[in-house]
């Protein structure tokens, strides 16, 4: 264990992994600020140069980015009203009403420091949570696996905030996507049309970024840009921040608590972790009545929540290779092209770059302190910078990133292909990351469901006789269900309504 | 692009019976009962399932408003936008595609400072501002991809010197 713990520090602690580390915190808080660019967004288009770097530098840029980009997010949202990332929209309106108080320093340095504390708890989680996890998972079977991945899959669904239909509509899209190319049970090409690109399968990557990066230029073009920051000299940022710490402790923890349990959840990220405390907090809050007018009281529940659900989101990515959320989705992908492929075994035969990954969470929220604090008295200089000047780099980015991927420019291609699918998704109310959940486990999922079947001879009684398999089958049958019954109550007390009036 | 669900809901229903054709068609595995062919075909089905269903309207209590934060100030002495404005959302996947047929050709300095400029005259920006980032971002992108990640680039009429 100490000497796993010293071979861990001996991986982070070299010049390519430090520089990294660095580089792609900035590279986070810029992107995590800047309205519109989200925090998974930054990731993806990391992921090419993470290509060139070793494995444990290659993880370090994806955890430091996505870290900071869903604290700056905070920034403009208290500023401007206008959340950086989805993850701080939640709260962006209570933010901005401190600001308006005269509190802007207090909103930012709760954010700062409520972040780096629920990125640690999630961290926390992340180390208590996944050994013992990892070892009830290696004696999983195929029919366990299955569920797993449709559990996982019935989640994504579940909570996401739109219509169930159409989330498990935008799911079923995502694996259909997954079946083009030859790599299925009978080795065939299938849904390949005759074309050789599609032969190797759509990459999840590039449709990411089209997804998540080139929708969003897309969304651009049609909305009008936002304002310019007023600048504004700040006082100190982390004044009063430990009188918060003492006095909203159990929300804090609540929210900890919250974000940890949303983050590992697979396809529920950071908004909606932040959505859920945010409400949450106003529900049990001694003076809800407050909220909604400059109260830090739900800044502290949420923020400490988005982030805690960034680390815990990474334990089921790399027990079973399910994405907690669309970052780990793509640190999954950056996983199996580094040689780390997702599984219990990796906490065995791997267990220093594990504790290398936990090594380099802690200290991207610790560094997120001070680096955040300097984001923000830059932030009105950095948020002067022009749409116009950015999202063209960002489509530069995308193009050459895409083709660096494979080399090839049909990666372009997908990347445009994706870019229109989820910009009509997305308007459409259909959630894209239930469809990127889908693209990332399609194989999985069919792999598991195939040789499930081949081994019980066609029929369907060997996936629920194994326990857990029968578990698992009881919570992920219970969540295709659950929307029915919903659905189905509500049409009920409507229609019992009415007649409890009449009579 | 806002479409009502009737016709998302009908083109999903489309979609999922051809990918259950498809795979229908897909030659099975011999001796062996599944194949390639049963995936897609669940999948297809479970897909023209959800199509109908969002096609009659089922599910949609649970759609939530987006919460619209409006930009204070200006909004209201802007022309009502014209028929075509949507068309500008597909300017972005158009410009890649660009990219993907005339960069072997023309190079990727030329065409990344064509889709430059484009893209940010589009967003509103000024020639004063357009021009330069025009010459500036590709030749820095080019740099970090080029020379520091070694993608090979097509280098086309205009090759840099490194």
């Amino acid at each position: 264990m100490l000497n796993t713990l010293f071979e861990a520090f001996a991986l982070i602690s070299t010049w390519e992994v430090i520089i990294a580390m660095f580089a792609a915190s900035v590279y986070g808080l810029v992107i995590g600020s800047l309205p519109g660019l989200s925090a998974t967004m930054a990731t993806a288009l990391l992921v090419p140069v993470t290509f060139y770097l070793s494995p444990i530098a290659a993880i370090a840029t994806i955890v430091a980015a996505s870290t900071m980009a869903i604290f700056s997010g905070d920034i403009p949202g208290a500023l401007l009203r206008i959340p950086g990332t989805p993850a701080s929209a939640a709260y962006a309106d209570e933010a901005y009403a401190m600001t308006r108080k005269g509190e802007a320093e207090l909103a930012l340095g709760a954010g700062v420091w409520f972040s780096a504390v629920g990125g640690i708890a999630g961290t926390l989680s992340l180390m208590i949570l996944a050994p013992p996890l990892a070892e009830i998972a290696l004696s999983f079977s195929t029919f366990e696996y299955f569920w797993l991945a449709f559990l996982g899959l019935m989640c994504a669904t579940l909570v996401a905030r739109s219509s169930p239909v159409k989330a498990i509509a935008a799911m079923f899209i995502g694996l259909l996507v997954a079946c083009i190319g030859i790599e299925n049970p009978g080795g065939v090409p299938r849904f390949t049309f005759g074309m050789t690109d599609l032969f190797g399968g759509i990459e999840p990557i590039p449709a990411l970024v089209g997804v998540f990066a080139v929708a969003q230029v897309m969304r651009a073009m049609l909305t009008p840009e936002p304002p310019p920051i007023p600048k504004r000299k700040f006082g100190s940022i982390l004044a009063g921040q430990w009188r918060l710490t003492k006095k909203y402790n159990v929300q804090m923890t609540r929210g900890n608590i919250i974000g940890i349990i949303i983050g590992v959840l697979p396809g529920a990220g950071a908004d909606m972790a932040a959505w859920v405390s945010y409400a949450m907090s106003k529900r049990f809050s001694k003076e809800p009545e407050k909220f909604g007018t400059g109260h830090v009281e739900g800044l502290v529940e949420a923020g400490a929540s988005n982030n805690a659900s960034i680390a815990s989101g990474w334990v089921p990515s790399l027990l079973f290779g399910i994405p907690g959320d669309t970052i780990a989705a793509i640190a999954i992908g950056v996983l199996y092209m580094k040689g780390l492929n997702p599984g219990p075994t990796l906490f065995t035969e791997k267990a220093s770059s594990m504790y290398a990954i936990y090594l380099m969470f802690i200290i991207a929220n610790i560094i997120m302190i001070p680096l955040g604090i300097i984001m923000i008295r830059l932030a009105s200089h950095v948020l002067r910078a022009p749409r116009s000047s950015i999202m063209p780099v960002i489509m530069l980015c995308c193009a050459v990133g895409s083709f660096a991927i494979g080399n090839n420019m049909f990666g372009v291609v997908t990347v445009a292909m994706f870019g229109i699918i989820g910009y009509v998704m997305e308007q459409n109310g259909y959630p894209v990351a239930a469809m990127v959940l889908g693209i990332v486990m399609g194989t999985m999922i069919e792999q598991s469901f195939v040789t499930s079947l081949i081994k019980s001879d066609g029929s369907i009684f060997p996936f629920f006789e194994r326990p857990i398999a029968a578990i698992l089958a009881a919570m992920a049958i219970g969540a295709l269900i659950w929307p029915v019954l919903v659905w189905g109550w509500r049409r009920f007390k409507r229609a019992a309504a009415p007649a409890a009036s009449a009579g | 692009m806002r479409l009502p669900d009737r016709v998302t809901g009908l083109f999903l229903v489309g979609l999922g019976a051809a990918a259950a054709y498809g795979g229908w068609q897909l030659p099975p595995v011999p001796g062996q009962p599944v194949g390639p062919n049963v995936f897609p075909l669940v999948i297809g089905t479970g897909l023209a399932l959800c199509g109908l269903a969002i096609a009659f309207g089922i599910g949609h209590s649970f759609e939530e408003e987006e919460e619209l934060i409006p930009v204070e100030g200006e909004q209201a002495n802007k022309p009502p936008p014209g028929k075509l404005y949507g068309l500008r959302a597909l300017l972005p996947p158009a410009l890649l595609l660009f990219y993907v047929a005339v960069a072997d050709r023309l190079g990727f300095i030329i065409t990344a400072g064509l889709i430059v400029f484009v893209t940010s005259t589009a967003l509103g920006a000024r020639p004063k501002l357009s021009l330069p980032l025009a010459v500036l971002a590709p030749i820095g992108i080019h740099l970090i991809f080029s020379k520091l990640l070694r993608v090979p680039l097509p280098a086309g009429l205009l090759p840099m010197p490194w």
